[in-house]
This record gives C-alpha cells, structure tokens and sequence, in this order.
C-alpha cells in the first residue's frame, strides 16, 4: 500500500509540477468546445434573446420548455447542434495524440522541458502514438465487445427473475468489471506509450509487449494507483455538480460556468495525473539503461538524471 | 259484447299474434339487480350485461379454460338477430389488425422488428350455445368492420334464427380457451405475473341504431355496456389474486389451485392479476358515498413506496370526489406489475395498474404519481362516464389528461408537478404541449381513434390537444364555470355511454355561451394556433431634428406592436404592453384578421409586449414569439450553452482519457 501511495503521489507530485500541460489542454478543449458550441448559441440567441418565454429557463430549468426550444424549426435540427461538437471532440482526443508525447517527455524531465524539444518529441512520435492508438482499440473494443456481451447475456438472465434489483446490480458489478479490465488495457498501453516516447522506440510492438510484461507483473500497485485516482475524479465530478446545485443561482451564468469549468479542470488533471503516476513508476522501473540516441541528447540526459527518481 | 267476443279474440290472437311473436326467443332472465359491490342501496347503470364466469387459469403455460354465461337484456327497442363479439386476445397473432398496426407505428413503446412467438395470444371459442335456439358454434363467423384485413379474428358474430324481442333476453353459453402473450400490450404474462385483461367473449354495444363493435387496434381501447360479472377463478395456491370487484370467497381446491370468486355491479370489464409475488397494502378512503377498500398490490421491490403510492391514491380520490362526484365502488385495486411488463398504466372498472422502480425518487413524479392518477381518474372518464374509445378516444384520454393536470397540479404544484430534481423542473402542462405541438396539424380530436396519421398524432390529439383545449376553454369561461360543467357532465352521463356532443353541450349548457366557433376549430377541425409578436419598435415623435438628444421621460416616442396571426385558428387574445417608465397597456384582439398594429404616442419607449400574459391559451403551438423584448437578453441563451459547452468538453475529456 504503502509503494502504491509513493507511486500516486509522485505522479501528483510530476503533475503538480508540470500544471501548465493541464492548462493548456484545458483550454484547449474549452476553445474547440466553444467553436463547438457555437451553432447552438446562435440558435438559441435567435430564438430566447427577445422572449420573455426564455425566462423559465434563466430562472430554474424547466425541461418541458427547453425541450420546446429544441424541437422548435427556426433552432433547425438538433444533429446541427450535436455534430459540430462531437466533430471538434474528435478534434481535441486528435490533439491529446499529437500532443501527449510532449507531455510525458516533460513528465520524465526534471526540468522544464523546452518548447522545441516538446513539439520534436510530438512530431517524432506522432505515427507511433497512432499506431498504439489503432491497436489499443483493436484489442480493447474486442475485449469490450466481449465483456459487454457476456455482461448483456447475463443481465437478460437476470431479468427473468421477478427481482428487479438484480438485473441492476448485474448490470453495476459487470460494468464495474468492464471498468476495470479497460483499466488495465488502458495502463497497458500507457505504459507502452511512455516507453516509446522515453526509450524513442520505433518498433511500437517491443513497446507494447514491455508493457503488457510490467503491466502483468505490476497489476495489483498499477491498477490500484489508476483506481485510486479515478474515484478522486468521480469525487471530483459529484462534488462539482453538488456545489453547482448548492451554490450557483439558476440564473448566474458566470457562476455555472466558473464551477463548471473548474470541474472540467480537476477532471482533466486526473487523468494527467494517471499518466504522471505511469511516468513515475516506469522511471522507477527502469532497470536496464537507456541507449543514448545522438540525435536526441537531451531525451538521454533527462532520462538519466529522471531515473533517479 | 265484450264477453261474448273473447273467444273470438283469443283466436284471432292464437292465429296471428302469437305466431308473430313465437319467432322470438322468449328468455325471462332478468339482470340481477345486486348492489353488494357498490356503496349504494341500488343499481346505478341500467344494466345491460350479466357475464357469470368459471375459469381455470393454467400458470405453466399462461392459458385459460372457462365457461362464460352472457345474459344480455335487449334494451334497443327493436329485435335483435345478430350479436358481435369481441375476441381480444386473437389481436396478438401476427397477421391481425393490431399487429400490423402495431407493425406500422409501434405501439406502448414496442416496435415488433421481428415476431416472437411468446407475443402469441389467442382466444378460442370452444362451444357457443344459444339458450333455447341450439348450438351456433360452426356457424360462428369472423367480421372485420373497419378494414379489409381477412385475417383479422378479433371480432365474431352470431346470426340466430330467432331475434330477440325488444325488452327480452337472450343467453349464451360460451366456452373457451385463452392463450395469453407474453404482455405486449395491456394483458398477458411476464416471468410468473399475468394480468388477465380482454380475457372473455365480450358482446358488443348496440350505439345509435346499431352495432358497435370494433376491431382490436393497436391504440384504440374498448366499449362496453354495463352490467354484473360474477366470477370464478381457479389458480394455483401459491397466487396472490386481485380483480375487478369485490372479493367474495375462496377455497382451496384437492388439486393444488384455489377457486377465488368476485362479484362486481355496474362495471363494464372485468380483469384480474396474479402472481406469487405481491404484498398487499390494505388502505381505506372515505368517500362521499361510503367507504372504499384499497387494495394495492405491491412488487416486493418496491415496498418502500406502498406509502407513497397510498398517499396519491388517496389524494387523487379526494380531488376527483369533491370536484367531479363521487366513486361508488366499494373497492378498488392498484397494482404494481411485474417490473419491465407493459402492463404497467392501464385501466380497468375499479381495477388499475400504475408501476414503479425500486430506485424512483420523490420528485420523479412523472413516473408512479402520474401513473396512479392517470388511471384512477379513467375510473370516472371511462370506467363510470363509458364513452366510445374506439370513436371518442379523445373522450377518455384526453378528458382525463385535462383532469390529470388540474390534480397533480393542486398536489405538487403546476410547474413542478411532472418533474421537480435536482433544480430540473416540469409541469403538466409542459408535458401535454410536448405530446402536441409536433402534430398540431395533422388530425382532429374528433376522429376514429385507429385513422390517425400515426401513434404521434394519436397520442397528440387524444392526450396533448384535449387538455389544451380544455385548459384553454377555461381562458374562454372560466375556471370555476369549466369545473362546474365537468361536474355537470359527470353527473349527468355517469354510468351511459355519451357523444362528444353530449360533451361540449354540456360545457355550452353550463357556461350559458355559444361555444361552437371554438368547438369547430379546437375539436372537429386541424387549424392551428400560433400568434406571435412580429416587431415592435419606438421612435421619437421628432425623429426629423437634427442632433436630437433622447433623454428618458422627457423624449416623446411613437411606438408600434404589430401581432401576427400566424395559424389559422382564430381566437380572441388579449396583449400587454411594457413601456420603460413602468407603464403597461392592455389591448383586446378579436383576432379576425392576420395581424393588428397598435401604436402610442408617450413619453417612454416600448419595453415588451406579451400576446396572453395571463396564459390563458394553451393551444399555442409556440410560446417563445409570444412576446417580445426591445432589448435583448442573452442570458437564457447563455446559460444554455454554457450547459451545452461543459456537456461538450466533458464528453471530449472522456474520449481522450480513454483513447489517449
């Protein structure tokens, strides 16, 4: 326990040092969000700015009334609101691929990574990170498919019973497993991305074999490190929208909008903090010596001097 | 003489009379006139129908034998040789009537992508005997009086060679055998539940001149003429039963099964439930007319709510006994179907099903709180006021949709009595303009509830466009004259089987006003209504000087509201105006002509203008371009996207935390 929580809180500690990655792709999500959103506010400016009917969604949310709004034909149809968001979605999880190279390469220094070695590492990684992409969703929509078959087959099971708590409670204990084995693929590949970017690895297979072999003989201090930090998160989730609810006036858009993002902000730096944990504990781990690259010197000497950690 | 001429005319009689009248069948089999299962010391209908049933339900394989005695009182005025009659559960075969159409549009959220064969039921006449004119079953036929469909087997009839005189009776001796589905719609089993609904031969109702009866569709529901039903049933031991009715004894039986017999006056079905599961809640309402038993049925699951589901039982009960009349039955059962069965929110004479989960929370009242009150108000607008709903659909559905609004809204509030968590918020209202806006123009109320355009226009027009209609007749007479005439209407036609004209008669007898050119347009027409402010604008009365300085109070502005009628529907609106120093106007339009423009000369500019700022119309099929603001207020709009945009980068957060 006590090697799981060096583990979390050097990730913290990685994080927390290197806040700045967290802001930035913050901002990055909430700029390609706004332009996302940016079909749905015209139509709802269109509609509300001049009706005194808009009143019962600015004072408390009235349901019936906004379902009114969506389905009126001036605010066009609802796939024209929901495509350009899900479209700069895709936008962003692309940027997170290109960028996320950079992230752990800094995570691995103990200095701040300069701009122009962040951006080389992107570059240089970026086919790399996209091939463990495909893979990852290969074998994890596989697995998944499998879980969640397996999962409906027995929910249906339950169903025929006339306890109806047990096709629920099926249903929570098969997703939480579907939750858990997602969460080790996903280390897996963690793991796997962090050694291609600080062992520059171009054979994406010897990454993903390393790191199904530490994944596989350090499960119990890994998953429980990911596990850890992501009830922080779903904490994290709960608590902002019970603060939004307590605190915020209906009315208050600035209010909504200060809780809410800053709830999006803590959400993402869990995640960056699982990554940092995975850094940490692969530098700890880090047992056979790094093959200095003459084309990368500073991916070597922050390497070394980060394997001291 | 008259002495002297009798044996004349008793011959004559004997030669021409009474041959005439021996091609009736003459059956002295009075109706009973029991009054055991109503707080009433006498009968209520003119009672029609005397159904005596022994059945024997067969829970492995959710099958039903039974033999049915009809007595049926022929109160038509004129003979009667052919008798329709229902045969329900023959709709749940796959070429049927109610199955294409449900095929077609889906119905109770069902879609029947593919057949199943559990969805099978049937209803099979074994043998069907004519008292006193023979056995008739080969000479049974199948009719389908509202489509072409040869297939369909939902209703049957019987010709007898001997017609029934006016005022006699007539009774049939009926066996049969049920298969019931797996609950696709309203009747049926799910796991070791079934409910028993359309489970017999049912006649059909002589309606203005003629017989009325329908095939089964896929939305329509029933009519039915009232009367007794006595009734056995045999189950295995180990069910817990429920019924319309009352509840008058039960035995155990050698073989494993128990005979529960119910009696039940002045109703117009008859179902049943059981299974192994139910805990029974056993509750009492005292109403105007007597006490009444309540009996719900509760899913072990859900227990916790047994309270919850009394306390709205019995609230809803006093609403509708002191604003509509009271409820004569000396029982009545809730049940709590078997959990995911489409049994759930259906009704039945004294005999309902609401429907809950284990997790609903309190201000989730759209789920078991509408449910209850939904069907117990069709004890009143159905079960007791029996109008056509096949025809009149609208008549139930939507009437009680009406009445459903004005209880849950004095129980939990008009903007919170649907939903009300979380800060999210929903009022009956709101909800019945859902169910219409979409298909304001596509069909009338009045209308063959199977001849609609689609399932959405159905449920619009019966549910959504009635309660509009009538909340906004309210506008027109008032609330207290519309609770009057609903009072009158359930008086009046309680336990008959009324038109819509009868209906809207009532509402232009009570109101003392000619409502026809609402009725024309509301009820038997498709125009819509929508009015809109369509621009506003203010200038200074000396718009012509140069460097003209405004200064509030003091500019003078003329100022310019133009309504736009933009629907067809034409209905006398009132409209505020709002100027910025605090004054308002009110304007009265008769609305003829498709727009009006009022202007003013004061010393303020307009500030808004609101078309019915009381909310008195509810058929407005939008209610944003109901007013207008001179200034725009982007904060609605605002918080909108807000919501919006966090929805969206949380849902761009989790791709990447899982794909990244």
């Amino acid at each position: 326990m006590s090697e799981n929580k060096n583990l979390i809180s050097a990730g913290a500690g990685i994080a927390g040092r290197n806040k700045r990655y967290v802001v930035w792709f913050y901002l990055l999500n909430l700029a390609f969000a706004h332009f996302g959103a940016a079909t749905f506010n015209d139509n709802a400016h269109a509609i509300l700015d001049h009706s005194l009917h808009a009143d019962k969604l600015l004072h408390g949310f009235n349901l019936g009334v906004f379902v009114e709004l969506m389905t009126r034909p001036e605010f066009g149809a609802l796939s024209g609101a929901t495509h350009p968001a899900m479209m700069f979605a895709v936008v962003f999880f692309l940027a997170s691929l290109l960028f996320m190279p950079g992230v752990l390469l800094g995570y691995a220094s103990d200095h701040r990574l300069p701009r122009d070695e962040f951006y080389r590492a992107c570059g240089r990684n970026v086919w790399r990170f996209v091939r463990l992409f495909l893979l990852f969703t290969v074998i994890a929509g596989i697995v998944a498919s499998i879980l969640f078959g397996v999962q409906g087959a027995l929910a249906n099971a339950a169903d025929k019973t006339s306890n109806e708590r047990l096709p629920f409670f099926v249903q929570l204990i098969g997703t939480t497993i579907v939750f858990l084995v997602l969460t080790v693929i996903r280390i897996w590949f963690d793991l796997a991305q962090t050694e291609v970017v600080l062992r520059d690895q171009s054979a994406v297979r010897k990454s993903i074999a390393s790191g199904f072999r530490k994944t596989r003989c350090n499960l119990g201090r890994l998953l429980t490190s990911y596990v850890v930090i992501a009830f922080v998160a779903l904490a994290v989730l709960v608590g902002g929208i019970l603060v939004w609810h307590a605190i915020v006036p209906p009315s208050s858009v600035v209010g909504a909008f200060i809780v809410g993002e800053a709830t999006l902000l803590l959400l993402l730096a869990m995640r960056f903090w699982q990554r940092a944990t995975t850094v940490a504990f692969y530098l700890r781990e880090l047992a056979e010596p790094i093959e200095q690259d003459a084309r990368f010197p500073a991916y070597a000497k922050t390497l070394t001097q980060s394997s001291a950690l | 003489m008259p002495t002297r001429r009798r044996p004349a005319v008793c011959l004559l009689t004997a030669l021409f009379v009474l041959p005439a009248f021996a091609q009736f069948a003459r059956i002295t089999l009075p109706i009973p006139d029991t009054t055991s299962a109503i707080n009433s010391p006498t009968p209520l209908s003119q009672r029609v129908v005397a159904y005596n049933m022994d059945a024997r339900y067969n829970a492995k394989n959710h099958s039903l034998d039974a033999t049915e005695t009809l007595t049926y009182h022929n109160l038509t005025g004129q003979p009667l040789d052919s008798f329709p009659f229902h045969l329900y559960l023959n709709g749940f075969q796959p070429t049927s009537t109610w199955m294409r159409e449900g095929k077609r549009e889906g119905t109770r959220g069902q879609n029947f992508a593919t057949w199943d064969s559990k969805s099978f039921g049937a209803e099979e006449i074994k043998s069907f005997e004519v008292v006193g004119q023979g056995d008739f079953t080969t000479q049974l036929q199948f009719t389908h009086p509202d489509d072409d469909n040869k297939d369909d087997r939902t209703v049957v009839e019987v010709r007898l060679p001997k017609p029934i005189p006016p005022d006699g009776y007539v009774q049939f001796k009926i066996k049969f055998h049920d298969q019931f589905p797996e609950t696709v719609a309203r009747t049926g089993w799910n796991r070791d539940f079934i409910l028993g609904g359309q489970w017999f031969p049912k006649v059909g109702v002589w309606w203005h001149g003629a017989w009325n009866c329908h095939q089964f569709h896929a939305y329509t529901e029933f009519f039915a003429d009232f009367g007794v039903y006595d009734v056995k049933l045999a189950v295995p031991q180990n069910e817990v039963v429920g019924a319309s009715g009352i509840e008058v004894g039960s035995v155990n039986n050698p073989d494993g099964t128990k005979t529960v017999t119910y009696h039940a006056d002045d109703i117009h079905d008859f179902a049943w439930t059981a299974s192994p599961h139910y805990l029974i809640y056993n509750d009492t309402f005292q109403g105007s007319m007597g006490p009444v038993k309540l009996r719900i049925m509760m899913q072990p699951g859900h227990w916790s709510q047994v309270e919850r589901q009394a306390r709205v039982l019995k609230q809803c009960m006093d609403h509708y006994d002191r604003w509509y009349g009271p409820y004569p039955y000396k029982t009545l059962t809730l049940v709590d179907p078997d959990p995911g069965s489409p049994a759930f929110g259906m009704e039945y004479p004294t005999f309902i099903t609401g429907g809950t989960t284990w997790w609903e929370p309190e201000g989730y009242h759209v789920g078991s709180a509408e449910a209850i009150e939904h069907e117990f108000g069709h004890q009143y607008w159905y079960g007791m006021v029996a109008t056509n709903e096949f025809e009149d659909a609208w008549m139930d559905e939507g009437i009680n949709q009406y009445t459903q609004n004005k209880v849950m809204n004095s129980i939990f509030g008009a903007s919170t009595s649907v939903l009300d968590l979380g800060g999210i918020t929903g009022g009956e209202r709101d909800l019945a303009r859902l169910f219409y806006i979409g298909v304001a123009d596509l069909d009338p109320m009045a209308k063959n509830g199977w001849q609609y355009a689609d399932n959405n226009s159905y449920g619009g027009a019966t549910y959504g466009k009635t309660a509009l209609m009538l909340l906004t007749l309210e506008g027109v007479v008032g609330e207290d004259t519309m609770r009057q005439a609903m009072h009158m209407y359930f008086t009046r036609y309680r336990f008959t089987h009324p038109t819509k004209e009868d209906f809207l008669k009532t509402i232009e007898e009570v109101s003392g006003k000619d409502l026809r050119w609402y009725f024309n347009q509301a009820v038997y027409g498709t125009p819509v209504l929508d009015f809109e402010v369509l621009k506003i604008n203010s200038t200074p009365v000396e718009w012509y000087k140069e460097n003209l300085k405004e200064k509030k109070g003091d500019t003078e502005y003329i100022s310019n509201v133009w309504i736009h009628r933009r629907g067809e529907f034409i209905i006398p609106v009132d409209i505020e105006i709002k100027f910025d120093n605090g004054d308002k106007v009110r304007e009265h339009w008769d609305a003829q002509d498709r727009w009006v423009r009022f202007a003013y000369q004061k010393k303020a500019k307009l500030e808004s203008v609101e078309v019915d700022p009381d909310r008195r119309i509810q058929l407005d099929r939008n209610n944003f371009n109901n007013s207008r603001t001179a200034e725009a207020k982007g904060a609605p709009a605002r918080k909108l996207t807000n919501y919006w945009q966090c929805i969206s980068q949380f849902f761009a957060q989790f791709l990447a935390w899982w794909l990244v």
